[in-house]
């Protein structure tokens, strides 16, 4: 008897192979993206992102780069220019900034100062974020520096389906893109992913759970966060609605209006330090534009201000009690 | 003459007084080649001198001379085909107008005009062109190198017969971009030509307080690459070194290191005071007994090609072209005030529409 091979539709993922699955997927389908980065080839990086590409594509399209930040962002850039779509990959979000020069310096203002001739389909993709034991230099999440320049559109997944279909939108798009990978969630859930390439729109948040008392808008690891959040305070009888942002540059605008005027009260959730924050924009958009849905004071939820700590790491990441907190400052206001 | 790397002596075909010292007539070019070539040094000349005194006449805000490093740029864009890639910086506009940028857009911009092709978007370095393959020139020291040979690396990819030139100075040799890009360049034996126009400083500072080696050229040995050392002066030695380097890389025989022996006479822009930090004497010698102008006259001279009616001819001729590109550059629109949040992303964003709203309702259109 001859047997029917089912054609799987979908594949249990974690975020680390929903970002993989997107990369063959991106690379299969289009011969002009290439991947670049330290320890990408033989390695399969650090955290096995790209494990196997350079067997499946090949030596011209993973490259191993020398150890220089500088060197990946900046060939990538005139790769772009060139035609290509590379993806680089950078092996912490805090080694970045060797490069950062090339990203905000020339990435972020060449369709602008060359009115529009040239420009830069690129992706940045690295891990960022705490909660991995990491210290100050594996652990940071330094969004801000990225929002704050125009020209750049910033990403950040939280969970495998929406990873792997921003990483897709963010390669197929023609500006250049910083996709933040919540490492601490890397493995954390698996979720069933489509086979074969799909897109999740940038620039659209998603609900992440439906309340109607106060909106908790946050994003990346914190998504989870401010989900246990939520159901820790289900049994006070307040219902918690998450705003999961997914693109903070160009942020969703409407889907932020339309919780606030929904709730009337918001806390604003992020893993970096708040002076300067990203949510301090998002405190100010609200404040400019929905003055009026308000009932309470809008609350941020970061890390402290200080350079992110090491063996005191419980005591600086955002926990379930400060976010209750917060929801409870604007809720009793 | 064998071009060979690493020579105690910049590699010369000319003396200073333009005699040949070596066989130029390998160099396989005719003489309309040799017209050519000295008309442009005479234009780029021209351009320069038209340019400053648009500073001084307040109606440009900046400008970076090349005065006395026409050879030095002229030389090196000659060899390039239409399928490669130029990278400038600053200070390389006539190497640009070899590539095929215009005179009228290059006051264009000076002048921050439509006709520019970056639309009055960047202070006046340097526009760039998509249909040249050459990216506008950043201001930042050294931005340009590790770019340069990241489009080598898609040349190569895409098995493109393209190659890529990159300008830089002196200075930029200090930079981390010099070190990582000479490293990735050689690593990947990139089709590139790093092309350092070493015009002994970077602004105030000299050579000998900026490097602690005697050349730039030997920089290249720690990279596992070649470096030339080439009399920037000499229009002929700069062709011929930069189409060693061009031939090669296209044989993908992997990228080069030129370091380029010049000397601007200009101050470092229009916003520099050159008197504060130049030797009395040295800028009067290098004028008089190095212009790479005079130095291909003098040989054009030497092989009976050229006499002063040529001459006379010649600037009649490039002055009145010189007006005209500036006249096509003047009659050419300032860009609408509107146009300020364009090309941010290939689309705007939401938060740009709303600002797109607030600054019509500013200016009330």
């Amino acid at each position: 008897m001859a047997t029917v091979e089912v054609e799987k539709k979908t594949t249990l993922s974690t975020m680390v192979q929903a970002v993989r699955s997107a990369m063959i997927d991106e690379m299969t389908l289009d011969p002009n993206v290439v991947t670049l980065g330290e320890d990408i080839g033989p390695r399969g990086g650090v955290f096995l992102v790209t494990e196997g590409l350079i067997d499946k594509f090949g030596k011209d399209r993973v490259i191993d780069t020398p150890l220089a930040e500088l060197g990946i962002i900046g060939a990538a850039v005139g790769m772009a220019m060139f035609g290509l779509r590379p993806v680089a990959e950078i092996q912490f979000i805090d080694f970045l900034f060797p490069g950062f020069d090339m990203l905000v310096s020339e990435a972020a203002k060449m369709r602008y100062r060359s009115a529009g001739q040239f420009y830069c389909p690129m992706v940045v993709r690295s891990p960022y974020g705490g909660g991995v034991r990491g210290g100050g230099y594996h652990s940071q999440s330094p969004e801000a520096y990225f929002v704050a320049t125009p020209g750049l559109k910033v990403v950040a997944p939280s969970n495998p389906y929406d990873a792997k279909g921003l990483l897709i939108s963010s390669i197929r798009d023609d500006d250049p893109v910083v996709f933040m990978e919540p490492k601490k969630i890397y493995r954390f859930q698996k979720q069933e992913i489509p086979n074969g390439a799909y897109e999740v729109p940038l620039g659209k948040a998603a609900i992440a759970r439906e309340g109607k008392h106060v909106s908790l808008i946050t994003f990346g690891a914190m998504v989870q966060l401010a989900l246990d959040a939520a159901e820790k305070l289900k049994p006070q009888g307040v219902d918690v609605e998450v705003l999961d942002l997914r693109t903070l540059q160009p942020y969703d605008c409407d889907a932020i209006m339309t919780t606030v005027a929904k709730t009337g009260h918001v806390v604003l959730l992020q893993e970096a330090p708040r002076i300067g924050g990203f949510m301090g924009e998002i405190a100010a958009y609200i404040a400019e534009t929905g003055i009026e849905y308000l009932e309470g004071p809008i609350v941020r939820v970061g890390g402290w201000d200080t350079p992110f700590p090491y063996a005191l790491e419980k005591a600086y990441m955002p926990n379930v009690e400060r976010v209750t907190r917060a929801i409870k400052k604007t809720l009793n206001f | 003459m064998q071009i060979k790397p690493f020579t105690d002596t910049p590699i010369k075909y000319l003396e200073y007084d333009g005699r040949p010292s070596a066989d130029v007539k390998e160099l396989g070019l005719s003489t309309d080649d040799y017209l050519r070539m000295y008309r442009e040094l005479v234009f780029a000349r021209a351009v320069d001198d038209r340019c400053y005194i648009l500073v001084r006449q307040g109606r440009s805000g900046f400008f970076a001379q090349i005065a006395g490093q026409e050879a030095s740029q002229i030389g090196s864009a000659l060899p390039l085909r239409a399928q490669d890639w130029m990278y400038g910086d600053h200070r390389s506009q006539g190497s640009l107008m070899i590539k095929g940028l215009k005179a009228s857009e290059w006051f264009a911009h000076q002048l921050g005009r439509m006709l520019d092709p970056s639309q009055g978007r960047l202070m006046p370095h340097g526009p760039g062109r998509r249909d040249l393959n050459m990216p506008p020139p950043s201001s930042t020291v050294g931005n340009q190198i590790t770019e340069a040979v990241g489009t080598a690396m898609a040349q190569h990819i895409k098995k493109s017969d393209g190659i890529t030139i990159c300008y830089f100075g002196d200075g930029a040799t200090s930079e981390g971009d010099f070190h990582v890009g000479m490293n990735f360049a050689a690593v990947y034996n990139s089709p590139v030509i790093l092309f350092c126009q070493n015009n002994q400083y970077a602004i105030s500072v000299k050579l000998e307080e900026q490097t602690h080696t005697k050349t730039i050229a030997e920089k290249a040995k720690a990279y596992g690459m070649e470096g030339f050392l080439v009399d920037g002066n000499d229009l002929l030695a700069v062709y011929a070194v930069t189409k060693h380097c061009a031939d090669k890389a296209r044989a993908g025989r992997g990228p080069s290191l030129i370091e380029s022996y010049t000397y601007r006479y200009g101050p470092h822009s229009s916003a520099d005071d050159d008197t504060r930090y130049r030797p009395k004497g040295e800028l009067e010698m290098w004028r008089t007994q190095r212009d790479p102008i005079m130095r291909f006259r003098n040989f054009l001279a030497s092989q009976k090609l050229w006499d002063e009616k040529k001459e006379e001819a010649l600037l009649v001729d490039v002055k009145a072209e010189v007006a005209k590109a500036l006249a096509e550059a003047e009659a050419s629109p300032v860009p609408e005030m509107m146009t300020v949040l364009d090309h941010t992303y290939a689309a705007y964003t939401p938060q740009l529409e709303w600002e797109r709203k607030e600054l019509a309702a500013e200016l009330g259109v």
